[in-house]
């Protein structure tokens, strides 16, 4: 009989929404960098309100993680002790950053773009260690499970975790420009899309080749539909609304699970026996739905407020 | 290794506490604001109560990023502990701190970004109160687990003694009883009251200093009005901690004995102790300090009516915690002493209608005792903390049982010292310069120009 692991998909849709923020601070991050001047109001206006959303979002995944795989704990902390902590480094250089160049007036050399092109680069920095956590959760690459650790010399030996981190940055160089609709860029949004996409694809193929499958079609689709219907002009305004990229990107995340699910780091760790199990299940059960109903009517009244803000600019134009 | 993990995360969560303590604050200070602002509107007022937001937004900022530092460290550095927690009913309360979390980010996005969006007359007030209610429903949370580890419940270990091994098994008997241990009322009540009156101290010392320096007027007039409110949180919060402290400490008594017997510094068990300030053991006998003849068995006596009172000896010497906590403690209860001496002084010009601000003496004295409470605050935790060892599960697992020992932790764990050396003085930079350099009225939207409007 074939049972549905609940928890494990209810985990892995908390981390797709939160990766789903925080590729759009990826790309706010990237597009920072390369066009300050031209972009930043832009920009700005979405990141500003939203960075500690997604913040709040990574901490409900870390715990949530906590809570669904109780036994996973001591391998992550003995494999990837050094990189969680630089993880940590960089999101408190995140978070300062943004949140110093929000109110910052200029005095000296300190002003709004250096603090937010730290932002930036701190922002780029956690994605890249993030990306090379996470191609060892999916292939194993550079991590030995008999003595539980991680060799980044192994790792940067290994083809797929490079294509795994250069897929992914060009993916979100493609949709950047959707997502921030700017339209000077999007004769550059498919082309990159499309090859993001086959050099993930490839990656995938490479990091896991027991696990990869023909899933894998569902969520290129997803994802090469972005910048198409952004190129047919009557359909851009459904993907340049925010909420919408938001929901569809989570959905494209989420229709990656089969890379780590029934089994994680290369087919070699069975997700469902590290799976909390007995009464603990209920509480998580309880708390999740309690906490996501919290969570759903706080986002309706941020999207009530995003909407209600959105047309008295429009009735009160700056 | 184990010393190591033990540092990293008390310099972390020690650094963590400070912006805790500020946040709490410092929303409690908005929100009466915002309830006075409510009652009469005034320019003035609705000025300051922006500016104190901005503080707020940019200590809720690196607040979150530091929670998420501790929250991930005691992974990292206790993978043991956080195993046992994952596998019982008190990984409940980190899960439920998540939507606390929520609450108070969505609250505050909405109260600060959104401004004027609702037209309801009640909306920033309302707003401010949600925010401030998630902050504290998060140290309400966090504080169960940390009564848990105190005196823990829901759950065993499969072992003969009850103990935890490498071979352990936990086994739960009840998933939600971790979220109301016997010592979970009271440590909530004492560390709430403690934080919110250490971090109000803290941003009275900052208004008096301003109070001092200041030679404009209206920025005298602004100062005088929050200095008058932090004045009366400020003695409503020191009789709290009083209460809730006598309390925690006949809930120690109660529940961790050995934990009591070495901050009383009780050599033995017995009757009629003194109360001893100071002193160390020698030989079993307590040497030096002063002794305040049959004052400890009274307390405990009229705390909890226990007359036979807990002594070290009863307990194995591998199970005590370092006997410097008796110090620690001895500080803690004279400076709590000290402060509300100072601020038993300044009800009195409150009774008497007099102006506390025109007494320099007395400004003086708030700038220098601000941030003595925030020190005696730091040496309460560290009373409460370094009281538990070895254990890191009272009397069921160590630190040393909990820890890991990989030495790659040792490069990035001084980098995140340094890294907390450099924000938490830039954080207090930013907390000061943001609120000096916005006088005018504003909004929060982005500006064409960079920056926000100003």
């Amino acid at each position: 009989m074939l049972i549905i692991n609940y928890i494990f998909y209810i985990d892995f849709a908390i981390f797709s929404v939160f990766v789903t923020l925080f590729i759009t601070e990826i790309m706010g991050g990237v597009m920072i960098l390369i066009g300050w001047d031209r972009y930043r109001k832009g920009i700005l206006d979405y990141i500003v309100p939203v960075w500690e959303v997604t913040g709040t979002f990574a901490a409900f995944w870390v715990v949530a993680s906590d809570f669904a795989f109780p036994k996973i704990l001591i391998p992550v902390a003995d494999i990837f002790p050094w990189m969680i902590m630089l993880f940590l480094i960089l999101f408190v250089a995140r978070n300062s950053t943004i949140v110093f160049a929000e109110f910052i007036i200029k005095k000296g050399w300190l002003d709004e773009r250096k603090l937010y092109s730290g932002y930036a680069f701190s922002t780029l920095l956690i994605a890249i260690v993030v990306l090379i956590i996470l191609s060892g959760i999916i292939g194993g690459t550079g991590i030995n499970l008999s003595t539980l650790s991680f060799s980044a010399g192994s790792w940067a030996l290994n083809a797929g975790g490079w294509l795994f981190l250069i897929g992914a940055v060009i993916i979100a160089l493609g949709l950047a420009p959707v997502f921030y609709n700017v339209i000077d860029l999007k004769k550059i949004t498919l082309p990159f899309t499309a090859l993001g996409i086959v050099i993930s694809t490839l990656s995938f193929y490479i990091l896991s080749p027991g696990t990869f499958s023909a899933m894998v079609i569902i969520p290129v689709i997803m994802t090469i539909l972005i910048p198409v219907l952004y190129l047919i002009q009557p359909l851009r305004m459904i993907v340049v609304n925010k909420l919408f990229f938001i929901g569809w990107g989570s959905i494209d995340i989420f229709s990656m699970n089969f890379m780590v699910y029934p089994d994680a780091f290369g087919g070699k760790l069975p997700v469902d026996a590290f799976t909390t199990s007995g009464p603990m299940t209920g509480m998580f059960y309880a708390i999740s739905l309690a906490g996501i109903i919290i969570l759903g009517i706080l986002v309706i009244f941020y999207a009530f407020a995003v909407k209600r803000k959105s047309i008295e600019t429009i009735e009160h134009p700056v | 290794m184990v010393s190591f993990d033990r540092f990293l995360f008390a310099f972390t969560i020690g650094s963590h506490i400070i912006l805790v303590a500020m946040s709490i604050s410092l929303i409690l200070l908005i929100t009466v604001f915002e309830y006075f602002n409510l009652r009469k509107r005034d320019e003035a007022q609705t000025n300051l109560i922006r500016r104190l937001k901005r503080v707020f937004v940019i200590s809720f900022g690196v607040g979150t990023a530091s929670g998420i530092v501790v929250a991930v460290e005691l992974v990292n550095l206790f993978p043991g502990f956080m195993t046992v927690v994952s596998e019982t009913g008190i990984i409940g309360a980190f899960y439920l701190e998540i939507f606390a979390f929520f609450l108070e980010t969505i609250a505050l996005v909405l109260y600060v970004y959104f401004e004027g969006v609702f037209k309801w007359k009640y909306t920033n007030f309302t707003l401010a109160t949600i925010t401030a209610f998630g902050t504290l429903l998060s140290a309400v949370l966090i504080t169960m687990v940390n009564a848990w580890m105190n005196t823990p419940n829901g759950f065993y270990f499969d072992t003969a003694n009850g103990m935890y091994s490498s071979t352990a098994k936990v086994v739960v008997t009840n998933v939600w009883a971790p979220l109301a241990t016997v010592s979970t009322f009271s440590e909530i009540v004492h560390v709430l009251s403690t934080t919110v009156f250490a971090g109000t101290m803290l941003i009275g010392s900052y208004f008096a200093y301003r109070y001092v320096k200041s030679r404009n007027d209206n920025d005298r007039n602004i100062f005088r009005s929050v200095l008058r409110k932090i004045s009366g949180i400020s003695i409503i919060g020191i009789v709290l901690a009083g209460i809730t402290g006598s309390n925690e400490m006949a809930t120690l008594l109660k529940y961790q004995p050995l934990k009591y017997a070495a901050m009383d510094l009780n050599p033995t068990p017995g009757t009629g102790f003194p109360e001893r300030l100071f002193g160390i053991i020698s030989n079993g006998k307590v040497v030096g300090g002063i002794q305040i003849p049959g004052l400890q068995a009274l307390l405990a006596k009229l705390e909890t009516g226990i007359v036979q009172l807990p002594g070290l000896s009863s307990y194995p010497q591998s199970t005590w915690p370092p006997l410097w906590i008796h110090d620690t403690f001895d500080v803690m209860v004279i400076g709590g002493l000290i402060l509300g001496l100072y601020l038993f002084i300044l009800f009195l010009f409150f009774v008497f209608k007099k102006e506390y601000v025109k007494n320099r003496p007395m400004l003086y004295l708030q700038i220098i005792l601000g941030l003595f409470a925030f020190f005696i605050y730091e040496d309460g935790w560290v009373t409460d903390e370094v009281g538990r060892q070895p254990w890191i599960i009272y009397n069921m697992m160590t630190v040393s049982q909990a820890s890991n020992y990989s030495t790659s932790l040792l490069i990035p764990g001084y980098l995140i010292i340094a890294f907390y050396i450099i924000v938490i003085p830039s954080t207090f930079y930013f907390f000061a310069r943001i609120f000096n350099s916005t006088r005018g009225p504003e909004n929060l939207s982005p500006s064409p120009q960079g920056g926000v409007d100003h």
